[in-house]
């Protein structure tokens, strides 16, 4: 049985077709879900085995990014988010889906109300959209297994992604940085353009203490066939391209389960 | 009682967008008082109380993890100024609504409205109000849509009271009076304002200002081109309409796979497995110059809804923008009265297509920019967007008596009145003034949702016809889906922003985000349910019936009730006179140059030939996960690749190819040949990719100093060369659009612009995998120059402009030549023989050399021919001519019978070596070319 996917959109998601396609590649059955189906309770969020909030610019990402639909899914859809949670099914945030897994305070502390971090503007002040690379850090993160000392190369594209929080929470929350932008040798860095938005220690993307929700803000659902990296011709590419494995991972965690 | 909250970073957070303004006043101003800038937002909200106030801080404005906040206190505190920049009211904030959402998300359910600015604190020493109030004036505050605020408003709702009809006395008016009617808001002629007269004279009334405005508006240039469609006398002999020739030739050429040309919003060609594809370019020169945010903003909308209302809906798979400022670097007293800087402009037009096409997911993957001084009065704005929609929706459709004319999308207000009639006119130094009205702010999350809920309607098969509300609004939408049947509106049902609109007001507002749909009355369920599930809102404003009269009322009073006939038909067809002598220019004669790496570098350096990358980087490129082919490659991802390849069917390995050219400085010499090249420069640039020349189809834009009779001269000959470019090469032109009146006049002085011809190509091709980038993929490679080139055509070229010239002999293209090296670099492609291609263009084979060395990160050795000037063999700017890679030997088989020239290898060390005969030329490093070439729009974009 192929696990069924709610890739969930609202009015301004713009990477839901190719999240979509990606988890389909990847073996999954998917739907689009818009929020406000899961708010008249057409749909209910326990049918699925995986959520994916994808890229794009909620409600035009008005007063900060991902910020309204935090606010939505906070004041509605709490107690669906939690028996998903409670139920220990996997949620990917992917850039300003990140962003609303943070502005809801899934991540990184799976505590929905309690925000602990935040993604702010990109220390150039712009929007960046470029190449980076990233590495994989030893987690519990169920996405990337098997992925472990790897680099990937993936996009950015976004103005505000750079990860900030308090040293306290920083430190605590060390375990759980899952990505880290890199230099070519694999090294974190906090040098533009590699560290595209200044985040601090690197920090491209971070998981939930079990694993189970990532969230990070570079596009893995744009690199999974080979000829949408912009150098593919240079080389006789990687027969997996880099985001791929990404959603493979989280399809074989469901269906494992 | 309003409550303000106002929210800023801590102060140990970095505050980007204090940072970004500092650099702008430091560089652009050159103010070196200030040393810091703070920045806040600053919301305010009517109808609740401080408790909420605080709620709505704490929950959704400031978050604690980096930011403070303030209720009803100022919160820059220590600042030597602090100055608070808003949108004017009327001006729609788009934040305003989202702001309303969360408000009632949250519970908070007495807010009657909301609204929000940004607060900007300056530090220093020794600041002076003047030099605020300069920073105000050139930078934080256009005076178009913003404003400053130093007290706290009153109230944040606008009120007003529906305004009424007037008649107006037409029938009675003698011609100055005509004119003087026409002046600043109809923008017709004495010949069409009599037309419009004998019209009511013969149906015994006077006309109200909803129909004189209907009139004109259909009647404008922008909508109704009557330039293109006029008889044209040039040098005494009557020509064929432009119009009739561009379309004469498509038909002629009657290519297989044109499903839809110059009939529907959009140009449509077959696709594969049952897709088609679509393509359009718009100008929007007027709005731009007089609010480039916005106005950049709205044509990116604009040209959107041109794709959305293809067909019965498409999906909008990639946006273009193509630009023409005057230098960057102009000094400041250069610039006419009444227009904008170059600096500012060019920054704020990137930033509102940045804006609209990265909310909406578009990826906007291809364009240029250009620079000229003559730019410094209008500039050039041309954005263009493509589409897919199913092969069996892609015909336009035709509304039936009984169909519903349903509204969906943003509502109406004051925005972008008198739009269409506007754009036709000249500009002036009134124009800021008068036509302040005429842009707004786009809202692009209101049409993305709408493009959702246009694609699952049409998927569905709800559709029977649409179109957008552009230039015109109600008025130019209904008007064209009706004119065949006729049809019945009630104005009053349509959505408002505010109220106080006059009924005319309301049927002319160009308030964006808006489309027309015809759905039969058993599918209106259906469709609404759609697009309340997406949010969109949706109305039923009038019905399509058969009596082919506009009739349109307000709360039961007729406001505008017009025969179809003469609204579309009534029109009288110009005749205009054209006259042209090619100018005289002088043709230099330099010599050889001293130093060629410093030449090399300036070359690089130059505007038109610098990198643009800074610009793209702010462009999402990548969204929709269709890219194959990015603007910019390479080893370190900073080599421009010629054209964008999108897979738009995800998982297929069949592509869509999409470029463009222009050369606006050749066309100052010889509109003819300059025209040419654009079109060559278009379609090289596809075919440098792999396209196929026999699969590739285009798109016109031509933008025009007012068609006075030289101008018009001009325009002949650039439309006779799009005709002979589209014979010679089989591909028909399917859409276009022409805006002409890109012309400055003061009581000083006349500013025409170089005249522009863009010429965009599209086309398809079967297999990705069949395609190169430009990016030279080893050392050791050989490198051929193939296409029929004179070095000797050095005029208008970047090398003479360094000289300080323009040049007389300028590139005359070959059209005998040019489809067979279009065809043999193709098939060369298509048969993996091609390790890299770049077509040569503003810089010449120079540039282009450098350029894919950039790309691989290795250097190139080349030898230049006996008996031809070197420089001239360097930097000529022929179009339609290619540099291309090959692992080995074997040129002469792929391009047996046409021109094609040994030149040199790739090598490991990164420098071009140049060499002729015995002697070597030159050395130049990589680093050294690419640091000037990447100069110029660092320093503009920081």
């Amino acid at each position: 049985m192929k696990p069924k996917v709610c890739v969930l959109r609202t009015d301004g998601t713009n990477c839901d077709l190719e999240t979509f396609y990606a988890f389909a590649k990847a073996g999954a059955e998917c739907r689009l879900v818009h929020v406000n189906r899961l708010r008249n309770k057409e749909e209910k969020l326990n049918a699925y085995q995986i959520l994916v909030i994808p890229g794009g610019f909620s409600y035009g990402d008005d007063v900060h990014s991902g910020k309204i639909l935090a606010v939505e899914l906070t004041s509605f859809l709490k107690d669906q988010l939690e028996e998903f949670l409670a139920a220990g099914k996997p949620i990917l945030g992917i850039c300003n889906g990140f962003q609303v897994l943070v502005r809801t305070g899934i991540l990184p502390g799976r505590r929905i109300g309690e925000i602990s971090a935040a993604l702010v503007s990109n220390d150039s002040g712009r929007f960046e959209c470029r190449w980076v690379n990233l590495r994989v850090e030893n987690t519990r993160c169920i996405f990337t297994e098997g992925l472990l000392g790897k680099c990937l190369n993936l996009p950015v594209a976004h103005a505000e992604g750079k990860f900030f929080t308090d040293p306290d929470t920083l430190q605590r929350i060390e375990g759980q940085v899952v990505f880290r932008y890199a230099d070519e040798n694999g090294r974190p860095t906090q040098n533009y353009p590699l560290n595209p938005n200044g985040s601090l220690n690197a920090i491209a993307g971070i998981c939930d203490p079990t694993g189970l929700v990532l969230g990070l803000m570079p596009h893995p659902e744009r690199f999974v066939e080979p000829a949408q990296h912009p150098n593919w011709r240079r080389f006789p590419f990687c027969s997996e391209p880099h985001g791929l494995a990404i959603f493979r991972n989280a399809v074989r965690y469901a269906k494992e389960r | 009682m309003i409550q303000e909250v106002r929210v800023m970073n801590r102060p140990e957070v970095p505050d980007p967008a204090g940072k970004e303004t500092l650099y702008e006043i430091q560089q652009a101003l050159g103010i070196k008082s200030i040393r810091k800038i703070r920045t806040a937002k600053v919301y305010r909200f009517e109808g609740i109380n401080e408790k909420d106030a605080h709620l709505l801080a704490q929950k959704l404005l400031a978050e604690d993890v980096f930011q403070i906040y303030t209720l009803n206190a100022p919160i820059i505190e220590d600042a030597q100024g602090v100055v608070e920049v808003a949108y004017k009211p009327g001006v729609m904030n788009p934040e305003a609504a989202s702001l309303m959402k969360a408000a009632r998300d949250l519970g908070v359910s007495s807010l009657l409205a909301a609204d929000s600015s940004r607060e900007y604190g300056f530090y220093g020493e020794g600041i002076s109000s003047e030099e605020i109030q300069i920073i105000v004036d050139r930078l934080l505050v256009n005076p178009t849509v913003e404003q400053v605020v130093s007290q706290k408003p009153a109230t944040l709702i606008i009120h007003g009271r529906p305004g009424q009809t007037q008649i107006i006395p037409l029938t009675k008016m003698d011609d100055q009076e005509l004119l003087t009617l026409s002046r600043d808001k109809l923008f017709l002629n004495l010949e069409e304002m009599r037309a419009i007269q004998h019209y009511f004279q013969s149906i015994g009334r006077d006309p109200t200002d909803c129909e004189l405005e209907t009139i004109a508006q259909t009647w404008s240039e922008h909508c109704v081109h009557k330039t293109f469609k006029a008889r044209v006398i040039v040098n005494g002999k009557e020509k064929a309409p432009f119009l009739k020739r561009l379309q004469q030739a498509t038909a002629e050429i009657n290519h297989p796979l044109v499903l839809s040309a110059f009939v529907d919003n959009s140009g449509v060609m077959e696709f594969y497995h049952g897709w088609a594809i679509c393509g359009k370019v718009e100008t929007h020169n007027s709005p731009s110059a007089i609010e480039p945010y916005g106005g950049a903003m709205t044509g990116s909308g604009g040209v959107f809804r041109d794709i959305m209302g293809t067909g019965q809906g498409a999906r909008v798979i990639a946006s273009t923008d193509m630009f023409c400022f005057a230098p960057p670097d102009t000094p400041r007293e250069e610039i006419p009265p009444g227009c904008l800087h170059p600096h500012y402009l060019l920054r704020r037009v990137v930033a509102g297509v940045r804006d609209y096409g990265n909310r909406m997911g578009i990826p906007t993957n291809n364009g240029s920019v250009h620079f000229h001084r003559d730019f410094r009065a209008k500039p050039t704005v041309i954005v263009g967007a493509y589409g897919i929609l199913p092969k069996d929706r892609c015909q336009k459709g035709k509304p039936r008596p009984g169909d519903l004319a349903l509204v969906i999308g943003g509502r109406t207000g004051r925005d972008g009145i008198h739009g269409a009639t506007f754009s036709s006119g000249e500009m002036t130094e009134r124009t800021m003034e008068v036509n302040a009205s005429a842009v707004q702010i786009g809202h692009p999350i209101e049409e993305k949702r709408m493009s959702d809920a246009i694609i699952e309607a049409s998927a569905a098969g709800l559709i029977r016809a649409i179109t957008d509300c552009g230039a015109g609004g109600f008025s130019s939408a209904l008007g064209e889906m009706g004119a065949e049947t006729g049809v019945r509106v009630w104005l009053e049902r349509a959505p408002l922003k505010y109220p106080g609109l006059k009924p005319w007001e309301i049927w002319q507002s160009e308030s964006q985000e808006r489309m027309v749909l015809a759905v039969a009355p058993e599918n209106l369920e259906e469709v609404l349910k759609i697009c309340r599930g997406l949010n969109v809102e949706a109305t039923v404003l009038g019905e399509f019936t058969n009596d082919r009269r506009l009739l349109v009322t307000y709360q039961g009073e007729k406001v505008c009730d017009l025969d179809m006939e003469f609204l579309h038909h009534g029109l009288p067809q110009r005749i205009l006179r054209a006259s042209w002598k090619n100018p005289d220019y002088e043709e230099p004669a330099l010599p050889l140059p001293d130093d060629w790496v410093d030449l090399y570098c300036r070359v690089m350096g130059h505007l038109n030939v610098c990198s643009k990358e800074p610009i793209v980087r702010m462009y999402d490129h990548g969204v929709q996960g269709s890219n194959a082919l990015p603007p910019y490659g390479g080893v370190d991802g900073d080599a421009p690749n010629d054209a964008v390849l999108l897979t738009p069917l995800y998982g297929q390995e069949c592509a869509v190819v999409i470029s463009h050219g222009l050369n606006p400085v050749l066309n100052i010499i010889d509109p003819y040949y300059g025209s040419l090249w654009a079109a060559a420069e278009a379609v090289a640039n596809a075919v440098a990719a792999g396209a196929n020349p026999k699969e590739t189809v285009l798109i016109d834009n031509f933008i025009w100093p007012f068609p006075d009779e030289e101008s018009l001269g001009a325009l002949d000959r650039a439309v006779d060369a799009c005709v002979d470019f589209a014979r010679a090469a089989g591909m028909p032109f399917i859409s276009g659009k022409d805006s002409l009146s890109s012309t400055y006049r003061n009581k000083d002085m006349v500013l025409k612009i170089p005249p522009v011809l863009c010429v965009s190509a599209f086309g398809r091709l079967p297999d990705i995998r069949k395609t190169v980038s430009a990016d030279f993929k080893r050392a050791g490679s050989f490198l051929f120059v193939v296409g029929k080139r004179d070095p000797a055509e050095m005029g208008g070229s970047v090398y003479y402009d360094l000289a300080g010239y323009l040049g007389k002999n300028l590139p005359k293209i070959d059209l005998q030549a040019l489809p067979l090296v279009f065809q043999a670099v193709h098939r060369a492609i298509a048969a993996g023989k091609i390790l890299a291609c770049h077509d040569i263009s503003e810089g010449g084979l120079a540039a282009c050399l450098a350029e894919m060395c950039f790309g691989g990160n290795v250097g190139a050795k080349i030898f230049l021919p006996g008996g031809v000037r070197p420089d001239f063999f360097l930097f000529n700017e022929t179009a339609g001519c290619f540099l291309v890679e090959l692992a080995e030997e074997g040129a002469a088989e792929l391009f047996a019978g046409v021109p094609f020239l040994k030149i040199g290898i790739t090598q490991q060390e990164r420098q071009i070596i140049a060499c002729q005969g015995e002697k070597e030329l030159f050395r130049a490093p990589l680093e050294r070319l690419k640091e000037a070439w990447k100069k110029p729009m660092q320093k503009v974009f920081g």
